[in-house]
């Protein structure tokens, strides 16, 4: 039966149609071969349009389809309802992109994107003779989720979707849940305590009967699809029986180790033997293997030296001070750790954020104790930081009487990141708040670029910092010196004077940036989902599809995504968590049939396709007197690595069959 | 005030006054701090225009950070043409011509004034009047008006209530005001 295919041209407002001439590709896409009727009308996908194309299908006029629109991505799903609202199988759908690839990159050539519109508009439908009606497959999908980090937006995630009623994983490579957060003294534009408001959240997490906690743990490995991922999680060694321990931290003060406390930001230590801050949930201590000292030649795994007088064996004293004998240097730990296999419908990334070091900005003396990140000082500030909350300076613990803030450094820099990292303004004037409530005689100064506070309640907030009398002044510092007396001299150019300034501090505090957190784009490889240019989680769509990925069934939130404060990460995660719940409540997922089939009858079982599957999909299973190939379609990801390659030709990818290539491309060399 | 204008020397934030702010606000300018330096104020100063380095905007950022001895080693200040232009467009409700004014009677607390204003404020005491000109007798005679208006210079009583005030200002403690015992004078040109 010869196929009558409709070519249905949308102007996308003035998207398409400001560079491409429609008419005159309309006239050219009704003369193509195959095509009966080709229409044109302002916004294809709006409901006017997408009756147009149910009318003529339900006229018999046509029974293949082309849109000429915008990008698959988003609209192949609107119109693939539209055939199907009309009776006609929705994979007789073919779309060419004419936005995204024609109008929008040649907008200048107005010419050249008209003869490029009636290309990819001949190709398509060259494609669509050849499409034939495909149905859906259901799969089941397991009703439990995975969440891949343990900050702020992880754990309002889990809780979320174990409130749900769903077995949540959360998977935390630290030894506590609490993430950066846990890190900060208030936190705006509230100043609620940051300890007052998370650590709760953080009991309720690790509490949760739905929520199984793996902290110390990283993924290893991410297999299967949308419903049932498999996912491999190591638990990384912890040397210490977490069963047995009971946090009560006899063995950490035993610990003669000492190593720079990451918790603190490097500004005091932390034992060999720790429990990551004092608040962790799990309490539990784990030993820096790198940095143990082995005490007593104590070596892990070893049996200990017996006293020759006493008969006593000789421990560490780390095993001499624990009770409960969770403390065990005799035992063979393996220092990979445990690999668990868990089984989960749907992912939510939330592995939040890195802030960046203060060493690269040589013009701001970084060598100097004083001059700090602001992180830095956040830990300064907060009761459980290396200096209980007073205000003291790194380099001699005196009171600064003048601090210098400085913005955006390592943010709105090409030599580093080039977005801002939003956050900074307003924890800049946080800082400067808390200390100018507590010391109203102190002189601060903050050095802006502009003062960036879109946010509820945040102008008022920057209102109320200046009638305290913190300075803010307009123009980046160019340079922090290093004077006798660990004073600090601070130039930089006022731009409302107009007049270059300078300022004797003695503590300077860089904004340094917000950055991807470390291994972000290995774990992204390993889920297949991909960085934008800066380095974050990119979302499906930054509007529509904020919290979705490019892979179905993994979702994204926090900081993993791009710079964001802690009321946005949390509407994040609970977007995330909701848009994450509704396969798992829905029980089945639809999974496209664009997958692939071997004719077993010619299939000579060389396994060349067993080998290339990324899926683990293909088998060879013995029919009759031979083996041959058989794709499983629950594990099939549709990539056609195996169509491509087979030496015989007989696996064909559904959607992309060879005669559909062949005919695609020879319409768009013409 | 050249080191602003023409950016060659380099101002000390650490040698700010503090107390600055606190003063200006007591003075008169009390919406100091809503200031955002958005300069729509000096957008519409004439100010600007004629080249002063110190106009509102200016003045305000260079209060706020206390430098009192710049502020007052520059004359920008007494410029003020009072038009309020600035008052009027300002969109933080700042009022930047009362903020000029407070930093007047700060100069005048140090006794940083222009001899102009010394003989503003004697025409004043002297006639109630801080412009007068004398020849405007004959010229308001000319059309149909009396000679001298009915202010001050018509009724002796009412000067001296304006004497009084004046002699209760802080400018009168100050001794800025020149009170003569010459009376009325025949003319003050200024």
């Amino acid at each position: 039966m010869v196929p009558k295919i409709g070519v249905y041209i949308c102007h996308c407002g003035e998207n398409i149609a400001g560079a491409v001439n429609i008419e005159e590709v309309r006239a050219y896409a009704e003369k193509l071969p195959g095509v009966v009727v080709a229409r044109n009308y302002l916004f294809m996908c709006s409901d006017p349009g997408q009756e147009l194309i149910r009318q003529d299908i339900k006229d018999g006029l046509v029974d293949r389809v082309v849109v000429a629109a915008c990008t698959p991505r988003t609209h192949e799903p609107i119109f693939r309802k539209a055939l199907e609202s009309a009776g006609l199988n929705k994979y007789l759908l073919e779309m060419a992109n004419i936005r995204d690839q024609d109008s929008w990159p040649h907008w200048h050539d107005k010419e050249g994107a008209t003869a490029k519109a009636k290309r990819l508009i001949a190709s398509a439908v060259a494609k669509a003779a050849y499409l034939e009606p495909l149905e859906d497959r259901y799969v089941e999908v397991t009703p439990a989720s995975l969440v891949i980090g343990g900050g702020v937006a992880g754990m309002f995630a889990a809780l979320d979707l174990a409130n749900m009623g769903y077995k949540v994983y959360l998977v935390e490579k630290n030894p506590s849940i609490g993430g950066n957060m846990a890190k900060l003294d208030k936190t705006f534009p509230t100043n609620d305590c940051s300890a007052c408001i998370l650590t709760p959240i953080m009991v309720q997490v690790g509490t949760h009967p739905n929520i199984e906690l793996l902290t110390y743990s990283e993924v290893e490995s991410v297999e299967g699809t949308f419903g049932n991922f498999k996912v491999k999680v190591r638990k990384k060694q912890t040397y210490i029986d977490w069963d047995k321990c009971t946090g009560c931290g006899d063995c950490v003060n035993a610990c003669p180790a000492k190593v720079p406390n990451e918790f603190n930001e490097g500004m005091d230590y932390r034992k060999a033997i720790y429990i990551e801050f004092p608040q962790a949930v799990p309490k539990r201590a784990v030993v820096d293997i790198a940095h143990c000292l082995n005490c007593a030649k104590r070596t892990i795994g070893t049996k200990p030296r017996v006293h020759s007088k006493t008969g006593e064996p000789i421990l560490a004293p780390c095993e001499k001070a624990c009770k409960t004998g969770a403390c065990d240097r005799s035992r063979e730990y393996n220092p990979e750790g445990e690999i668990l296999e868990i089984n989960v419908g749907t992912i939510i990334v939330a592995t939040g954020y890195r802030v960046m070091d203060k060493a690269p900005f040589k013009e701001y003396s970084p060598q100097s104790p004083n001059v700090i990140t602001a992180m830095q000082l956040e830990r300064i500030l907060s009761a459980t930081g290396p200096t209980g909350g007073q205000l003291k300076r790194p380099s001699d613990g005196e009171k600064p009487q003048t601090i210098a803030f400085i913005s955006c450094v390592g943010s709105r820099d090409k030599r580093f990141h080039t977005y801002c990292s939003k956050v900074c303004c307003m924890y800049m004037l946080k800082e400067a708040r808390l200390i100018k409530e507590k010391y109203p005689h102190l002189n601060i100064y903050i050095f802006f670029i502009d003062v960036r506070t879109g946010g509820k309640d945040f102008e008022e907030y920057y209102n109320y910092c200046r009638d305290l009398g913190v300075k803010v002044l307009r123009g980046r510092v160019g340079a922090v010196d290093e004077l006798p007396g660990d004073r600090l001299r601070v130039r930089a150019y006022d731009v409302d004077l107009g007049a270059p300034v300078e300022l004797e501090a003695d503590l300077v505090v860089l904004a340094t940036a917000i950055e991807p957190a470390p291994g972000l784009e290995e774990l992204g490889r390993k889920l297949g989902i991909t960085c934008g240019n800066e380095g974050f989680f990119k979302e499906l769509h930054t509007k529509l599809y904020p919290v979705e990925t490019s892979v179905k069934g993994i979702y994204i939130a926090g900081c993993a995504q791009g710079p964001k404060d802690i009321p946005e990460s949390v509407s994040q995660a609970r977007a995330a968590s909701s848009a994450a719940a509704v396969p798992l409540t829905a029980g089945k997922v639809v999974v496209e049939p664009l997958i692939s089939e071997v004719n077993q009858r010619k299939c000579t079982g060389c396994g060349t396709c067993v080998q290339l599957c990324p899926y683990s999909a293909i088998n060879l299973v013995e029919d009759k007197d031979r083996r041959r190939a058989k794709i499983d379609e629950a594990l099939c990801a549709g990539c056609g690595a195996c169509a491509a390659a087979c030496p015989s030709g007989v696996i064909t990818l559904h959607g992309f069959t060879n005669a559909q290539i062949h005919a695609q491309i020879k319409a768009l060399a013409c | 005030m050249s080191q602003v204008q023409g950016g060659i020397g380099i101002i000390n934030l650490s040698a700010g006054d503090p107390s600055l702010v606190n003063e200006i606000k007591e003075l008169g300018g009390e919406e100091l701090l809503e200031c955002i330096q958005c300069a729509k104020c000096a957008a519409a100063c004439p100010m600007v225009l004629a080249g002063f380095p110190f106009f509102n905007k200016r003045v305000i950022q260079a209060i706020l950070l206390g430098l009192r001895d710049a502020l007052l080693d520059d004359s920008s200040i007494w410029a003020c043409q009072s038009c309020n232009r600035c008052t009027e467009v300002c969109p933080r409700e700042v009022n930047p011509f009362e903020i000029i004014q407070a930093m007047r009677r700060v100069a005048i607390r140090e006794f940083a004034l222009p001899t102009l204003a010394i003989e503003g404020l004697k025409s004043l005491y002297d006639t109630g009047h801080a412009v007068y000109l004398a020849g405007a007798g004959n010229t308001r005679a000319k059309v149909g008006l009396p000679e001298k208006p009915p202010s001050t210079l018509s009724y002796p009583e009412a000067l001296k209530e304006v004497r009084t005030i004046l002699e209760n200002t802080e400018l009168a403690e100050l001794g800025v005001i020149p009170m003569g015992e010459s009376g009325v004078t025949d003319s003050c040109e200024v």
